[in-house]
């Protein structure tokens, strides 16, 4: 048993509990928190139908970013799309017998990965060359893209660079799926990027990287427009409604 | 939210796995028949982490410049670790190839062309 496997393995356990744990707790305070008016950014979808349309555009599209700004739009798609490649070609660590359409989309995850790297590193342009942007920039925006370009770029490395033993690393991650302590192959990178990962599921749940559950909860897209058909009440304004004598 | 002290947590999760250790299910690993084995070319650990890069080096000194014969060459891989069930580094997840290529999800283009079997089956010598 090495201490590396040692350190990674309580590592990642308490990284997935802050993470799991933290998204938990942010996701029931949005659930719980009042929505007191009907302002859906019009125009709207007037059907339950439609806001899921609207929802799914905004989620899989970006779309109000697109109509903001292109050149954010696509950076950010060249990095979100790029991380969703570099997570199925790293579920190949967690599953075994690796799935076949995990197996398939291996090469893929590798220009996910440039992908995800160039986007950030448009992102984090952005935040340094748009005057009015640095200007409202504040150390935790620089942060996120640090860290994750961080991940993305020490990824690369090991794949065109120094090999670490894939083998020893996914059986460290099997045995870590059932509570077995197996021992982390040595490789400076990947203790690099093993550790910015534990950072970044860390801070997750405290960071502006909430906007991925905040996305579905914000009332001016989820919310139907339809104001005259149906009167919005919040349970607690109904309450009220109730208390007070009708004129 | 009042949280306890990291180091009593991280004493918590340790404990927790010492009581769970024992439970784990084994985790599977790549078993491989090494074939005729012996001593490699390079230290093994060494192997496991550049053999494709060594590859594709030899192929461009052998395709590129004429140079055969050196240290390194597929076809020596599989001469020593072809199984001797079946001839070959693959065929099944325990052959030498296949067993850690399927394990890492990593394709192998080298016998699309080449011969997974070894030099002297080929050549109709009687295989050990």
């Amino acid at each position: 048993m090495t201490t590396a496997g040692v350190v990674f393995a309580l590592l990642f356990y308490l990284a997935a509990l802050v993470f799991a744990g933290g998204l938990t707790a942010r996701i029931v305070v949005y659930a719980r928190t009042p929505v007191p008016l009907k302002i859906p950014t019009t125009p709207a979808p007037t059907t339950a139908r439609g806001v899921v349309f609207r929802m799914a555009r905004e989620v899989l599209l970006f779309e109000s970013l697109f109509k903001a700004n292109l050149w954010t739009w696509a950076f950010g798609i060249l990095f979100h799309f790029g991380l969703v490649l570099v997570i199925v070609r790293h579920l190949r660590y967690f599953t075994d017998p690796v799935w076949f359409w995990v197996a398939a989309a291996q090469p893929f995850g590798i220009y996910g990965g440039m992908a995800m790297v160039l986007g950030l590193a448009g992102l984090w342009a952005r935040r340094i060359l748009v005057q009015r942007i640095r200007y409202i920039s504040t150390p935790s925006d620089h942060l996120m893209l640090v860290l994750l370009l961080g991940i993305g770029l020490s990824g690369l490395a090991m794949q065109y660079g120094a090999h670490p033993d894939v083998i020893a690393v996914k059986r460290f991650f099997l045995g870590w799926l059932r509570f077995s302590l197996q021992p982390m192959p040595e490789s400076a990178l990947l203790y690099l990027h093993l550790s910015l990962i534990a950072v970044l599921m860390i801070i997750f749940p405290f960071s502006k990287l909430l906007h991925a559950p905040g996305v579905f909860f914000s009332p001016s897209r989820n919310q139907v427009d339809n104001p005259r058909e149906k009167r919005h009440l919040s349970s607690w304004a109904a309450v009220m409604d109730t208390e007070r004598p009708h004129g | 939210m009042r949280m306890q002290s990291g180091w009593t947590l991280i004493g918590r999760m340790a404990l927790l796995l010492a009581l769970a250790g024992p439970l784990a299910a084994a985790v599977s690993e790549p078993v491989l028949d090494i074939g005729q084995g012996g001593k490699c070319v390079d230290d093994p650990r060494f192997m496991r982490l550049n053999h494709m890069k060594l590859m594709r080096h030899q192929r461009d000194e052998t395709v590129h410049q004429g140079i055969r014969g050196g240290k390194y060459s597929l076809a020596g891989c599989v001469d020593c670790h072809a199984s001797k069930k079946n001839h070959s580094v693959l065929g099944t997840d325990q052959n030498f190839c296949q067993g850690c290529h399927v394990y890492a999800a990593v394709k192998i283009d080298c016998f699309e062309c080449h011969s997974s079997e070894p030099r002297r089956a080929l050549a109709g010598e009687p295989l050990k």
